[in-house]
């Protein structure tokens, strides 16, 4: 069989894809900025706070990691309008990547602060720093660095994992394509040019990241480079 | 060399020939099994089998029962004109995208498979007059306040992408009208029933079901947006069975079979099919 490739239709419709495209970038930016926030709290608190807490902590990352994105999308976007918490499409997308994105979060920010090592704190506790004040000056920064390339990956996973919100018709990228493949016919096109577009955006916040690092522990910290070595 | 050469031209002529004369003798078997005096109808009552297209991924038109035997509308009507014939049912499954191709290619008599009539398929197919219809409606919630497709102006439409509803829906809305997307009938019925959207558009018969099943959400049909009719298709040239299909739907439309086989599988009331 002859498949006839005819992507002029795809460039017809591209200012629709790249209105999509965008609507992923914000999306997974959003939710990573959201995310990395309620993960910070709650690595903290999981780490430093009453033992409770911690259960509770413990207990919403294993809910967030141990059950399907999409059903938690479909509690948010059909289930709390019976509860009266009505949300948009795009908000209730935004919520749930937030949420998800915060269980993976806070479990690899743990990691990092369980990697610093004790004599370090100890250090803080004789200078007779507060716990908050130890979290701040003392474990933020080196647990940031050891754990920056796994919240990295995390950020592109959850940009990959954001066409998902299509099934609750929030008109990102994935959403769109599906609906101008579906209109036109022009499947192999249309899915073409999104994997494009995703590869592109993929690579793009890679090396945004990579220079975020750079910008932030390697340029700034000279001394504390030369130290580590 | 040249012994050679003309072994291998004698050899490859022979099978040019041999190839040459199996495609003749099967295009006159072919050709003597359509040219049989009177036809396919008569072909049919002689062998006392008539074959017929059964699709059973479509509810509530044809589906597997918990046996995996086909059942459904369609399934049903297509047993009724064997029976109506005096002949046996051979069920020859398709998937939707085959109907046609099957029927083409003679592996069944006829088309049963809830074939919508078209102006494309028309062309290819003849269609007998119809023996069913598929309606695409606007459902809501009874406050939802839609009679017509203009009071959609403002309003949130879930749709189901790659539907008939897809396609007719969005051209007879108004601008304002936002229409909402989602892959699958399941999810733009939890975003009605959970007021993610005002209304949405469906088929009458999934609009019956999700009404059905949610009585608190008092789920209506607001308006029809476009009907379509299904009917019985032959192969170009078998006007003889064609004929018979007239007469056949002529007779159970009158007599209330159709409209029973109908009612019984959507559980919704057959309307006045016109005439073809």
């Amino acid at each position: 069989m002859k498949y006839v490739f005819q992507f002029g239709i795809v460039w017809d419709h591209l200012p629709q894809l790249l209105h999509g495209a965008w609507l992923t970038i914000r999306l997974s930016t959003g939710a990573f900025a959201l995310g990395f926030v309620i993960a910070m709290l709650l690595a903290f608190l999981r780490t430093a706070g009453p033992r409770p807490l911690r259960a509770g902590i413990a207990a919403y990352v294993e809910f967030i990691r141990n059950t399907p994105f999409l059903v938690q999308l479909f509690i948010i976007y059909f289930s709390l309008p019976a509860i009266g918490l009505r949300m948009e499409a795009v908000t209730a997308a935004l919520v749930g990547m937030s949420l998800n994105f915060s269980g993976y979060a806070t479990e690899i920010i743990r990691s990092g602060i369980e990697a610093v090592p004790r004599s370090q704190i100890e250090a803080g506790y004789s200078l007779g720093f507060t716990r908050l004040q130890i979290f701040r000056h003392v474990i933020v920064f080196p647990a940031l660095r050891t754990v920056y390339p796994a919240l990295a990956s995390q950020f592109v996973l959850l940009m990959l994992g954001s066409s998902v919100v299509a099934a609750i018709s929030a008109e990102e990228l994935t959403a769109i394509t599906n609906t101008l493949q579906s209109t036109t016919f022009r499947a192999f096109e249309f899915y073409f040019v999104a994997t494009g577009l995703y590869l592109l955006m993929t690579i793009g916040m890679r090396l945004l990241l990579h220079a975020i690092y750079w910008a932030i522990f390697e340029r700034s910290r000279p001394a504390e480079r030369a130290w580590s070595r | 060399m040249k012994r050679r050469e003309m072994l291998i031209g004698a050899a490859t002529g022979a099978a040019g020939i041999a190839t040459l004369a199996a495609v003749t003798q099967s295009m006159q078997a072919l050709a003597q099994a359509a040219a049989l005096p009177g036809g396919v109808l008569d072909r049919i009552i002689k062998e006392k089998k008539i074959r017929i297209t059964a699709e059973v991924t479509s509810p509530p038109f044809g589906i597997l029962d918990r046996n995996n035997q086909p059942d459904g509308s369609e399934i049903e009507t297509a047993r009724q004109l064997a029976k109506d014939l005096g002949v046996e049912l051979e069920l020859v499954q398709v998937t939707a995208p085959q109907r046609i191709p099957a029927l083409l290619a003679g592996r069944a008599d006829v088309a049963i498979s809830s074939l919508s009539i078209t102006f494309d398929r028309a062309k290819t197919v003849m269609f007998a007059p119809p023996h069913g219809a598929l309606s695409i409606v606007i459902a809501g919630p009874k406050k939802v306040q839609i009679r017509s497709a203009a009071d959609m102006a403002g309003k949130k439409i879930g749709l189901t992408r790659a539907t008939l509803e897809e396609a007719t829906v969005p051209p007879s809305a108004p601008p304002t009208a936002q229409m909402v997307f989602f892959d699958d009938i399941a999810a733009t019925m939890q975003a009605m029933i959970s007021g993610q959207v005002d209304a949405a558009g469906m088929s009458a018969f999934a609009a019956k079901s999700v009404s059905d099943r949610n009585p608190k959400a008092e789920i209506e049909n607001k308006f029809t947006v476009r009907t379509a009719y299904y009917a019985p298709a032959v192969r170009p040239g078998d006007f003889d069975l064609l004929q018979f299909l007239r007469t056949w739907v002529f007779l159970n439309k009158h007599n209330g079979v159709l409209a029973n086989i109908y009612k019984k599988y959507t559980e919704v009331a057959l309307i006045d099919l016109p005439a073809m």
